[in-house]
């Protein structure tokens, strides 16, 4: 878990209903954050994220393919995960908690261990811009401290940003609830800091 | 003489086994905190609304209502907490106690998760690294 080269990775993961058949669900999903986050190639680009923040705020409207910081994150393998929280909080409601832990187990594998993650929260357009803006970074932050505490996660591997109602999923309403997620994006090789 | 070690051996091996069951019973976190939301979900909900699971916020607040808080749920904390680290240890355990499997059987493969992969698939890796493997949940 110590220093290791330099290369990159991305994921987003699609978490919606948990079956009941929790063990065999498990193995389903852990499998395909693995396979999803191997599949990277290139290096990925270096990432600054307080960048990544102006750009969705001054950006706002348009693609994240169309902004320059941005469309270096889009091409990254991606997952997007469904965590919900308490109305306007950043409380993490306990069904949720699950997805959570399958993460964290992903990211305890030695597959994955050696890279580090960018939680990128989003909000739909229900809602003060300013405040919708605040929260997803808020709840960006509680599940990057729910992985680095309850999941002992090294904090050093996670980042964290929200960029509020800037990026809708394409297609949706922008006050459709499914713009309301989680995007985890694996940015490649963890090396600590000298 | 020969009849008693069998016996001898077969009780050893049983509670081999059975050692080896009782170890394997870590847990994924997913599992483990599963169970969690499962048995605690409601007391969480009544004692501790809007208090986010990190940072040992729910664990300190379901021990601060412990009065209130179910059997249930309090049994399943201790539980969870218990696999969780068991798993924790196993992983952390993992690099050292396969160190010399790796060296002996895996020579020259690049990257952790090949690495590993390697040591699954070897069946002459030894019981140690195998069952440290197990017990990280890698398999």
């Amino acid at each position: 878990m110590l220093a290791r080269s330099f290369k990159t990775l991305a994921i987003l993961l699609a978490v919606g209903v948990l079956p009941a058949d929790l063990a065999f669900a498990q193995q389903v999903s852990q499998q395909r954050i693995i396979s999803g986050l191997g599949k990277l190639k290139a290096n990925a680009p270096a990432i600054d994220v307080e960048l990544l923040r102006q750009e969705a705020i001054t950006g706002a409207g348009k693609q994240m393919s169309a902004l320059p910081n941005w469309s270096k994150i889009a091409k990254l393998p991606q997952m997007v995960v469904e965590i919900n929280f308490e109305n306007d909080s950043v409380a993490i409601q306990p069904t949720s908690y699950r997805t959570l832990g399958m993460i964290a187990d992903a990211l305890h594998h030695p597959n994955l261990w050696a890279y580090k993650f960018l939680v990128i929260g989003h909000a739909s357009s229900t809602g003060d811009e300013k405040h919708n803006l605040d929260l997803s970074e808020q709840r960006a932050v509680a599940i990057k401290e729910v992985l680095a505490t309850t999941f002992a996660v090294d904090p050093q591997r996670l980042y964290a940003v929200g960029v509020g109602e800037a990026f809708p999923i394409e297609g949706t309403n922008t006050d459709a609830a499914n713009n309301r997620r989680v995007q985890l994006v694996n940015l490649g090789v963890f090396t600590r800091k000298q | 003489m020969s009849r008693r070690s069998n016996l001898f051996a077969a009780v050893t091996l049983a509670c081999i086994t059975h050692a080896g069951l009782v170890q394997a019973e870590t847990m994924s976190y997913a599992d483990a905190i599963t169970k969690l939301a499962d048995d605690c979900g409601g007391d969480i909900r009544k004692f501790c609304k809007g208090l986010n699971l990190g940072g040992g916020r729910i664990a300190d607040c379901l021990e601060q209502n412990a009065a209130k808080v179910s059997p249930v749920c309090k049994a399943s904390v201790t539980s969870v907490v218990q696999s969780i680290s068991l798993r924790e240890q196993a992983q952390a355990a993992y690099s050292d106690v396969c160190k010399g499997d790796i060296a002996q059987r895996c020579r020259g493969i690049k990257g952790d998760g090949n690495i590993l992969a390697c040591l699954v698939k070897n069946k002459l890796v030894s019981g140690k690294c195998s069952q440290a493997i197990t017990d990280a949940g890698w398999r």
